[in-house]
């Protein structure tokens, strides 16, 4: 087995199988509802990678105690706290354009409101 | 939903659970992981479960529209408050040590306030983006929806 195989590595495997999960979804899916699930899926895969990124192996919380110690670097940590606030607020713009499509195309449809709007 | 026996027995059992384990996650994140966004998020995922399991007239019964925009501008108001109270007492906006005699409890108050306030808006802006979704009328009329 070579290192790339190490449990150490398995947050990584699973941030791959993520993105690549998510980005199939937007992709392939045709309902607007389910690609605003895939870019969920997607947004996660990156918050792990950033975290994982932040680890230190044998870090403790950044708190000062007078004494030279290893710690986990916080930054990563801090911006993914904010990314996450920010994809709530991203994904309740995403339905709320989705509502506004539903009212004007009378479906959630990638397809339908493609006919739709080049019959127009 | 209300027909369905089992999902509205199991929510009405967990629903004070979920609202109990926010209030820990939200008082004990001075020690342990937690904090006012992820209680928050708890809290108003009781009341969204509510709300979709007993329809949403029963939700608006128990927090009304205007409460939850109220209570979304009462924390950022509690946050700024705390952070203005630091200033009056002599020291930085969001100083903590100044709010008390003793500076460790003066961080310790501080960071449960700005906690709370930070739990009571994350928590309102949940319920008022579930009741937003739930309350839209479609122009059609409801049968078409």
């Amino acid at each position: 087995m070579g290192t790339v195989f190490e449990f150490g590595s398995f947050n990584y495997w699973i941030v791959i199988g993520l993105m690549m999960t998510g980005l199939y979804i937007v992709i392939a899916a045709n309902n607007y509802v389910k690609k605003i699930i895939g870019l969920n899926i997607f947004q996660t895969s990156v918050f792990i990678l950033y975290i994982s990124i932040g680890k230190v192996s044998g870090g403790t919380a950044p708190i000062l105690t007078g004494q030279p110690e290893t710690y986990s670097n916080p930054l990563p940590h801090v911006l993914i706290l904010t990314a996450i606030v920010v994809g709530v607020a991203t994904t309740a713009l995403g339905l709320a354009l989705i509502i506004r499509i539903r009212s004007a195309f009378g479906t959630i449809d990638d397809h339908d409101v493609q006919e739709t709007s080049q019959d127009n | 939903m209300k027909q369905h026996i089992v999902l509205h027995l199991i929510a009405k059992m967990l629903i004070p659970f979920i609202m109990l384990f926010a209030l820990y996650v939200q008082f004990h994140g001075d020690y342990g992981p937690g904090g006012g966004f992820q209680a928050g998020v708890i809290f108003g995922a009781g009341v969204i479960l509510y709300g979709i399991i007993l329809g949403k007239e029963m939700a608006l019964q128990v927090v009304p529209i205007k409460l939850v925009h109220t209570l979304a501008a009462v924390g950022v108001l509690l946050y700024t408050c705390v952070g203005v109270a630091g200033m009056l007492l002599g020291g930085e906006f969001l100083n903590y040590n100044v709010l008390l005699s003793d500076p460790v409890a003066g961080q310790h108050i501080g960071i449960l306030l700005i906690e709370l306030g930070v739990g009571i808006t994350v928590a309102s802006v949940m319920i008022s983006l579930f009741f937003s979704y739930s309350m839209y009328q479609h122009p059609d009329g409801p049968e078409n929806n």
